[in-house]
């Protein structure tokens, strides 16, 4: 029942969401200074009036800003996201090209964070106040205190570069031809140093909430009366603490996608990774409005589809429900 | 939002006597305050100790530290002293994180006591509104706000401010929630004390341990946030901050690391005394225990 | 060889564009071989940023255009003295009066679909492309009234008026000829063949997986016996400079034009064994980086507050610090590499920051108590950081003589509009492509014709002077080579006098590539044509 709510509220959201940014980007962005037009005239390098006015009536640019508007608005909700006249395709084809990578990348880095990062929460919860909690928490501040794109290049220079283990940038050797196995195996190694980059900034942070929550979690009374009921300490810790602390860090996990995409930017950038973050900077600058706006639609979307899926993990690991019976 | 979650309290129950004494036990609180304190101290030596302009170009480009004792940290590509360089932008990455987090306490603020005071339509609508900036990404949001108002470092100020409020909204709304039927508010309420009142004197002051440690870690990402989007080459080139300084380095980052370093190392120094004298504030106010006890 | 000199004959005999062009041109570089070219390999390349489209036909964008002279010929390419040389037209004339020119075409060149080339696809072409959409020759083939095609591989063109110019732009990028049979009655802008173009160049187009690489295979058709060498080219897309630096001097990529690394890069890589640094191949382009100084503005309407920041810059610091020694100062808006319209004799603006000073008092601006006499905007190219920091140069710079100049960073849709269309700057800076012609890239910043069409890259400061208008305008129309070359080197004079634009370099853009590519840089519009000659030799290497 729980779940059905959270669906049917979830849909709600969603619908407003796109209004909303349908909205709000349509008109801030039309805000910005200048059009693809003039991008592209100025990419060009030449141009005549006649040129850039022929690109503005293919670009629908010539429209009043109303039709322009509700064309889009009436697009959106036949889930058309229009067309890129920059690019020269379908905004849905051209995000179905590039989500992947970035999903790969995301999937990847917070899988990472959350292993690596929930795992030395754990042992300095585990340690609390001994050396090892220290140097886990000092380590863990400054991965979240090192600009996220100094890392990359840093990481390339070392391990691209000076050792030579891994590949500069990209995400898979086009001149090789991989196929099967080869090509997972291509793009693995592609894969490490963006991960690792996007993935230690998270690190910090879910190493710090795991630490917290833990400790949160030893504090409460139930875990006060396993103690007194003579509990091993181990078993504490994975049965009891473990499990309560895992809840803040999946809520955390949800409100953070739309920030990892942010961050994504940033590493799509340094490993020239061909992912959703890269080209929605590129649409912005090059006032690709429709891709730009198809990009924060559906990024949206997933946002509030996950969380809607972490609402329902939610109530599944809520300790209300499954710990009831021990006061 | 993952700002705040880092801040989520933890519980040591601390006897409640000075809180400054109480800051001042936790070595986080110390390290965190001095190093603040030194940051600040540098900022404020700032024009006395390099009266020019850092970017004046004084010196011979790409010296190395140490390579010429006038400069002791070295000249950037464009023979401008990085030291002087350092000692100013933390004037502006102070102030650009200050303010930022100013704006990004308002709006939270404000919109989490409305929310969590009023409650049903409003309280809808506005955690509406909210997740609606939660689900765009907001670093790609400010990076619009700046490409829409152009970089400078009032707009650069703004777009981190009104990008990174809506998780410290959530946090002040759940924590007004649980005031919100306390007894206090119940009976000021019941005394006919207006609204405002009551959210200004009764409810805010008691919500205050979470949002100084969120204030300490939102001027913190504001210094992040600031030196990705000067990387991305949304700079103000007016004006030295350390995240521009470390965007101009990013170019000759294989040759000549140490431009972007030194004022990179400056923005991991500062996030960290942030961070920890948030860790510090968050044991030291431990809001939690408090209610607990 | 006996081609090449019929048509140099031909050339020279057409009064035309000889004298223009220098007629010194030795052999290409690569006309003897030092080693014997080695058939096959991939060569990777680096393309940056990744083009819009691949049709060089509507759009002249660099990135376009690097990867389109490898899928397009033009009718001919220049070399590295500007001489136009045999590509697909095998030679040409050009009538005494410049009002007819012919084109004699190669015979049996396919496209890449098999159908053959003939000069019928350059009638159409011309007729409705460069008469019309495309974007630098709408102005050059105004004049052309007819085209005619007495057979399938003659094209003559009759002139109302002479254009001269034309003959210097008719390379795979400048003059790109369409398959008429893709294209006739096709809506030009969304024709599909534009991202996957049909040409009848050296490579052909295979894949272009957008955000990643673009792949082109080798034309084994190829009216150029034996070439080209290599199998593939995939030019990938790397959005980062450290990067493109470290793909580079790890041997990933082994070609990349348009100084895809910063200066400070450069100097390292070209230190080292395995990898060349070539600023050849840019001829063509003869690139010069200028300052717009708004002329509207109250204190740059008057000359002598141009002439004062002319002198308080130093033009050899901005080469060599900013630079870093890519590029000359220039002292004319026409580059000193279009030789015969060169003027050496303009005014001089030397460094002189007392005379800028004495200049500025002259016109009435003292310093005020602060120091300061007024405060100017500069709104950089926003194309990359040498920009920015020219701009960083210029606001110290100026700061000695009293002016102060605050700097505005935005992106380039925000650069065109307000310097071109709200025209609400004081002094931008930019740079543009002078091409073998000053009709082609250099007076679009004078002619008074181009305000308030709100165009970029034309006139930006606002300048407005008849007699430089009637000059421009003669020029374009003039029949005798001897007479434009008076025409321009008066223009020098006037444009450089007033300086309502201030050329601050000759940039010299740089190519790396690796040293076991050969054959990559043979040509003056190398940059911009197919890498026909390029091989990789894989022979014993030092690495």
């Amino acid at each position: 029942m729980a779940a059905l709510a959270h669906l049917r509220r979830g849909f709600v959201q969603i619908a407003f969401v796109v209004l909303g940014i349908a909205i709000i980007n349509f008109f801030l962005l039309r805000l910005a200074p200048g059009d693809a037009a003039q991008v592209m005239a100025g990419e060009a390098g030449s141009a005549t009036p006649e040129y850039m006015a022929a690109l503005r009536r293919q670009f629908g640019l010539d429209q009043p800003l109303h039709v322009q508007f509700f064309s889009y608005l009436k697009n959106v909700l036949t889930l058309n996201l229009g067309y890129s006249f920059r690019q020269g395709l379908p905004v849905s084809e051209l995000i179905a090209h590039r989500v992947g990578p970035t999903l790969l990348l995301m999937g990847a880095s917070i899988g990472f964070a959350i292993t690596v990062g929930g795992t030395l929460g754990f042992l300095a919860a585990r340690h609390a106040g001994k050396a090892a909690d220290t140097i886990i928490s000092i380590l863990a501040l400054l991965f979240y205190a090192t600009p996220v794109f100094w890392v990359g290049v840093m990481l390339v220079v070392v391990f691209s570069v000076a050792l030579d283990w891994l590949p500069v940038g990209g995400m898979i050797t086009i001149e090789a031809g991989h196929t099967g196995l080869a090509y997972a195996w291509d793009v693995a190694q592609h894969l490490v140093l963006p991960t690792l980059t996007l993935g230690l900034f998270y690190l910090a942070i879910y190493t710090r909430l795991m630490r917290a929550s833990m400790l949160e979690v030893y504090g409460q009374d139930f875990v006060r009366t396993a103690r007194a009921k003579g509990v091993r300490a181990h078993r504490i810790a994975v049965r009891h603490v473990l499990r309560n602390a895992l809840l803040p860090i999946v809520t955390t996990l949800g409100v953070q996608l739309g920030s990892v995409l942010g961050g994504a930017i940033l590493v799509e950038t340094v490993f020239s990774w061909p992912g959703l973050g890269r080209l929605a900077f590129e649409a912005l600058f090059q006032r690709d409005l429709n891709l730009l706006l198809g990009i924060l639609f559906c990024s949206s979307i997933v946002v509030v589809l996950i969380n809607l899926a972490v609402d329902v993990i939610y109530t599944l690991l809520d300790p209300r429900i499954s710990l009831g019976g021990t006061p | 939002m993952s700002l705040i979650t880092l801040a989520a309290p933890t519980p040591h129950a601390a006897p409640r006597s000075g809180f400054l004494w109480r800051l001042l036990r936790r070595p986080s609180g110390v390290v965190g305050l001095l190093l603040l304190a030194a940051i600040i101290a540098v900022a404020a030596s700032a024009p006395l100790l390099y009266p020019d302009d850092p970017l004046d170009m004084v010196a011979q480009p790409f010296l190395w530290p140490g390579q010429d004792a006038a400069y002791p940290l070295g000249t950037d590509m464009m023979g401008r002293d990085i030291a002087s360089g350092i000692f100013h932008g933390a004037r502006v990455s102070l102030l650009i994180g200050a303010v930022a987090a100013s704006v990004s306490l308002l709006i939270g603020t404000a919109t989490g006591a409305l929310a969590g005071y009023y409650g049903g339509r409003t309280d809808a609508a506005l955690m509406r509104v909210t997740e609606l900036f939660q689900t765009i990404p907001p670093f790609l949001f400010a990076l619009a706000i700046v490409a829409i108002l152009q970089p400078s470092i009032p707009t650069i100020t703004l777009a981190i401010g009104i990008t990174a409020w809506p998780s410290l909204a959530r946090l002040v709304r759940a924590e007004v929630l649980k005031l919100r039927n306390g007894e206090l508010v119940q009976a000021s309420i019941a005394l006919g004390a207006g609204d405002l009142r009551i959210i200004v004197l009764h409810i805010l002051p008691n919500t205050l341990a979470p949002i100084i440690v969120s204030a300490s870690i939102l001027v913190a990402s504001a210094i992040l946030t600031e030196s990705s989007l000067a990387f991305l080459g949304l700079g103000d080139p007016n004006v030295v901050s350390w995240g521009g300084m470390v965007g101009a380095g990013r170019e000759v980052l294989r040759t000549d690391w140490y431009i972007a370093t030194l004022p990179g190392l400056a923005i991991v120094v500062a996030v960290l005394a942030l961070n920890l004298l948030g860790d510090g504030l968050n044991d030291a106010l431990d809001p939690k225990g408090e209610r607990r006890a | 060889m006996t081609t090449v000199r019929l048509s140099r004959r031909a050339f020279l005999a057409g009064t035309s564009a000889a004298t223009l062009l220098g007629a010194t041109g030795a052999l290409p570089a690569f006309a003897q071989p030092a080693e014997t070219p080695k058939r096959g390999g991939t060569l990777t390349a680096i393309i940056q940023p990744e083009p819009v489209t691949l049709t060089p036909a509507t759009n002249t964008a660099q990135p376009t255009q690097v990867i389109a002279g490898n899928i397009f010929d033009g009718l001919v390419y220049y070399d590295f003295d500007l001489t136009p040389r045999p590509s697909l037209a095998e030679r040409w004339e050009v009538a005494s009066d410049g009002l007819t020119i012919t084109f004699h075409l190669r015979k049996g060149v396919t496209w890449h679909d098999g159908k053959p080339f003939t000069a019928a696809d350059v009638k159409w072409t011309l007729e409705n492309v460069w008469k019309t959409v495309h974007p630098r020759n709408r102005a050059l083939f105004e004049n052309v009234a007819e085209t005619q095609t007495p057979d399938e591989h003659t094209v003559i063109l009759k002139l109302s008026r002479p254009s001269l110019p034309i003959l210097s732009v008719i390379n795979a990028v400048g003059g790109p000829i369409l398959p008429r049979h893709l294209y006739e009655g096709t809506d030009l802008l969304n024709n599909p063949y534009n991202n996957k173009p049909v040409g009848t160049g050296p490579f052909v187009f295979k894949e272009w997986k957008k955000g990643e690489y673009i792949l082109l295979e080798r034309n084994p058709n190829y009216w150029d016996p034996g070439k080209p060498y290599l199998d593939k080219i995939v030019f990938r897309v790397i959005t980062d400079a450290a990067a493109r630096a470290a793909a580079i001097e790890k041997g990933e990529v082994l070609y990349a034009p348009f100084n895809p690394v910063p200066f400070r890069d450069v100097e390292r890589l070209a230190k080292l064994p395995n990898l060349k640094v070539e600023t050849r191949g840019y001829e063509w382009l003869s690139p010069v980086l200028y300052l717009d100084l708004n002329v509207e503005n109250t204190h740059l309407k008057d000359v002598r507050v141009r002439r004062a920041i002319a002198h308080a810059l130093d033009r050899e610091a901005i080469a060599k610090v900013v630079w870093f020694g890519y590029g000359k100062p220039a002292i004319s808006p026409v580059p000193s590499t279009l030789a015969s319209f060169f003027d050496d004799s303009v005014p001089r603006y030397a460094f002189d920051p007392r005379k800028a000073e004495a200049l500025l008092d002259e016109a009435g601006f003292k310093r005020g108590a602060d120091g300061t006499r007024f405060t100017l905007t500069h709104d950089p190219l926003p194309y990359g950081d040498d920009y920015r920091r020219t701009g960083e140069y210029l606001k110290q710079a100026l700061k000695r003589v009293g002016i102060e100049v605050n700097l505005r960073a935005q992106d380039s849709a925000a650069f065109i509009k307000r310097v071109y269309v709200d025209r609400d700057f004081d002094i931008s800076s930019s740079y543009n492509a002078a091409f073998p012609d000053p009709q082609i890239g250099v007076v679009r910043e004078f002619w008074s014709g181009w305000l308030g069409t709100g165009t970029p890259w034309t006139n930006g400061s606002g300048y407005r002077n008849a007699r430089v208008d009637e000059i421009i305008q003669s020029a374009a129309i003039a029949g005798d080579p001897a007479q434009r070359v008076k025409l321009f080197k008066e223009f020098q004079q006037i444009a450089v006098s007033d300086v309502p634009t201030l050329p601050l370099l000759e940039l010299k853009f740089f190519t790396v590539h690796a040293a076991h590519l050969k054959g990559a840089v043979a040509q003056g519009d190398q940059v911009y044509a197919g890498l026909k000659n390029a091989w990789i030799d894989d022979g014993p290497r030092q690495n």
